[in-house]
């Protein structure tokens, strides 16, 4: 089941979401906006190479075949339900993703979640604009197991840490 | 929770989902295939800009199709007037449609409750490929949902699909 606004609310009010900071008016009647960061990095073919963008309140303009990796301005996460990063209309409109593919936020994971941006067209973006949504999912069981992974509590955009991805399969 | 196709059909018939015309032939298991609609929207600017209402051209596609081309993004209506005061639709397109390259969306799967409308299906291909007003394009589930219900009452629920970014209407930033 997929949680409304009204009972996102309730829970960032009773401390099973985390969402900071917290402004009622970004709800939706499923979900919850947040906004862009700051600071983009843009990767290269070279994953290792990446080059730090400072956003501007006059904006940047991102170019299609390039990936930015930026990052949610709100701290995003629950120790209770799944959180489901997407994009909204208003932005998909515009031909800006806001993942590859990689929606799904593990449960104890609570950060600025890392954005990949890609673009269909030239199109300029803003620091802090609405960019974007999270919905929140009940499971099936009470939790055992919390990610910790590498990107726990990430507050910046983090390239890709995976030290296998280059390596032959065993 | 997601509806089964009996259950989207039954809920159709009491009136809790939308679907219009609803053709029970496109329920599959768990969701009910949707048609592209005919009327496209595009952007005539170079360079977007999220803060601004950039310039548009809107035509009809005609019944030959159109090409979509890599470097553009086609808002195109679904033929079907779709929504729900009740369950939440996620839209997705058909792995036919995901073969060719098409995305439907731009991660914008989620419709809020009460959004109901044709809804403006976000068009990309990876490449050049040709698509026909009518044709089975994607896919919409629906979901329960847990707490108090309230219904979308924003900027695109009273205008005609397809609709621009209506991004520069957001409130503006205030920066230091």
């Amino acid at each position: 089941m997929i949680l409304t606004g009204p009972a996102i609310k309730t829970a960032v009010q009773n401390g099973r979401i985390v969402l900071e900071p917290f402004d009622s008016t970004n709800l939706n009647p499923n979900s919850y906006n947040y906004h862009l960061g700051d600071t983009l990095l843009a990767v290269g073919s070279n994953a290792k190479r990446v080059r730090k963008i400072k956003l501007r309140s006059e904006g940047y303009v991102l170019n299609p075949g390039h990936i930015y990796l930026g990052t949610t301005n709100e701290r995003i996460g629950s120790d209770h339900f799944v959180t489901l990063l997407l994009g909204r209309s208003s932005i998909g409109r515009l031909g800006i993703f806001l993942n590859v593919t990689a929606d799904l936020g593990h449960i104890g994971s609570r950060s600025h979640w890392t954005l990949e941006l890609t673009v269909v067209q030239r199109v300029r973006i803003y620091p802090r604009m609405k960019i974007g949504q999270v919905s929140f999912w009940m499971t099936d069981h009470r939790t055992t197991h919390r990610y910790k992974g590498r990107y726990h509590q990430d507050s910046k955009p983090v390239a890709n840490r995976d030290r296998n991805l280059n390596r032959e399969p065993q | 929770m997601i509806l089964t196709g009996p259950q989207i059909q039954a809920n159709v018939a009491n009136g809790d989902i939308v679907i219009q015309p609803f053709r029970k032939r496109q329920l599959a298991p768990n969701a009910y295939d949707f048609r592209l609609g005919n009327r496209c929207c595009v952007y005539t600017a170079k360079t977007l800009d999220a803060a601004v209402a950039n310039k548009t051209r809107t035509f009809t596609i005609p019944r030959e199709g159109i090409t979509l081309q890599p470097t553009r993004i086609y808002l195109v209506n679904t033929e079907e007037t779709m929504g729900s005061r009740r369950f939440v639709p996620i839209i997705r397109g058909r792995s036919s449609v995901g073969r060719l390259g098409i995305f439907i969306h731009i991660t914008a799967d989620l419709i809020d409750l009460g959004s109901i409308n044709q809804w403006t299906l976000q068009l990309h291909a990876v490449h050049p490929v040709r698509v026909y007003p009518g044709m089975l394009i994607g896919q919409v589930t629906f979901w329960r949902t847990y707490g108090r219900r309230v219904q979308y009452d924003g900027k695109y629920n009273r205008l005609q699909s397809p609709v621009l970014s209506l991004s520069y209407l957001d409130p503006p930033i205030q920066y230091e």
